[in-house]
């Protein structure tokens, strides 16, 4: 699931290279994608539509895994 | 005049063209693409993209912008598109094949068709899933090659079904304004789907059609009498 998240923004952003997420644990599995300040507007979208479609591909995969998850963007 | 076909270069250009010799505005305009056109190799075996514009009826309510248009989608778009998508599938842990088959609604266009056993989970309800993956495709497609990708996907053929289904609701909606001279709306769905119905009608000159609404509310309205 990181893998994907990761995959996603690298392939979308200005500046991959500052890309990174980290796992963490709460109501099922956190991800946290940190990006470039000036790439937000790159992975959120206008009016959150990257990010909606993001966390419908990343819920697919969390299916798939028996595992819930919430994914942060800051 | 209210209606103009014009061929250019690109689709951009023709639309512009259209809108000059009519002297509209883009937001006073229903703007159907009749072909993309291709661009060629150095001028050869190059098509030019074709557009019909007309003048839009203003309804007194209601919210009357069109119904989003796919972009442009040169050669390369799509065996791109088969990759990234091929990626993301092995990424989400989905076991499914790629193949790029024709596009029953657009001639000359090419169709991800993902094909593999429970793939209901890729589509979601209403193909909300379906739309989210062909989004993020489109969106990295677009990226690497610099263009606006216009790659259309479908899942076990869940759009060709869907899309079937509605034109035969649209011709049976259709029938029924017609006997009883009263507009009838049909229940919301995304611009992919309004834009099937409007296609479906848009030869029959006893009904019109329209997208009224905002956002997921929004639907097509079917009314008796074609626009003038």
């Amino acid at each position: 699931m990181k893998e994907l998240v990761e995959y996603i923004a690298r392939s979308i952003v200005d500046d991959p290279e500052q890309v990174n997420v980290t796992e963490g644990y709460g109501d099922g599995v956190v991800l946290n994608l940190h990006v470039a300040p000036d790439d937000m507007g790159k992975v959120i979208g206008k009016q959150g539509r990257i990010a909606t479609a993001i966390r419908a591909l990343l819920k697919v995969a969390a299916i798939k895994q028996g595992v819930r998850v919430t994914l942060n963007i800051e | 005049m209210d209606e103009l076909e014009v061929g250019a270069k690109t689709v951009d250009e023709a639309v512009q063209q259209a809108l000059t010799e009519l002297g509209l505005d883009k937001t006073e305009a229903d703007i159907e693409i009749i072909s993309r056109g291709k661009a060629g190799i150095f001028g050869f075996g190059s098509e030019e993209a074709r557009v019909k514009v007309r003048r839009r009826t203003l309804s007194a309510t209601g919210d009357v912008t069109p119904d989003v248009t796919p972009d442009v989608a040169p050669e390369d778009v799509t065996p791109l598109g088969k990759e990234v998508l091929e990626q993301l599938l092995t990424l989400m842990n989905i076991t499914a094949t790629v193949d790029i088959r024709e596009n029953t609604d657009q001639p000359d266009d090419k169709v991800l068709d993902v094909s593999g056993e429970d793939l209901g989970i890729l589509i979601g309800r209403r193909g909300d899933t379906l739309s989210s993956l062909q989004y993020v495709v489109n969106l990295i497609t677009s990226r690497k090659l610099r263009v606006n990708a216009g790659v259309t996907l479908d899942v076990e053929h869940y759009r060709e079904r869907r899309y079937e289904s509605l034109r035969s609701l649209a011709q049976r909606t259709a029938d029924e304004v017609k006997s009883t001279a009263r507009s009838i709306s049909l229940e919301p769905m995304p611009s992919n789907e309004r834009r099937i119905v409007h296609i479906t009608l848009r030869d029959d000159s006893e009904v019109a059609t329209q997208s009224v609404g905002h956002g997921e509310g929004r639907k097509v309205v079917i009314s008796p009498g074609s626009a003038p």
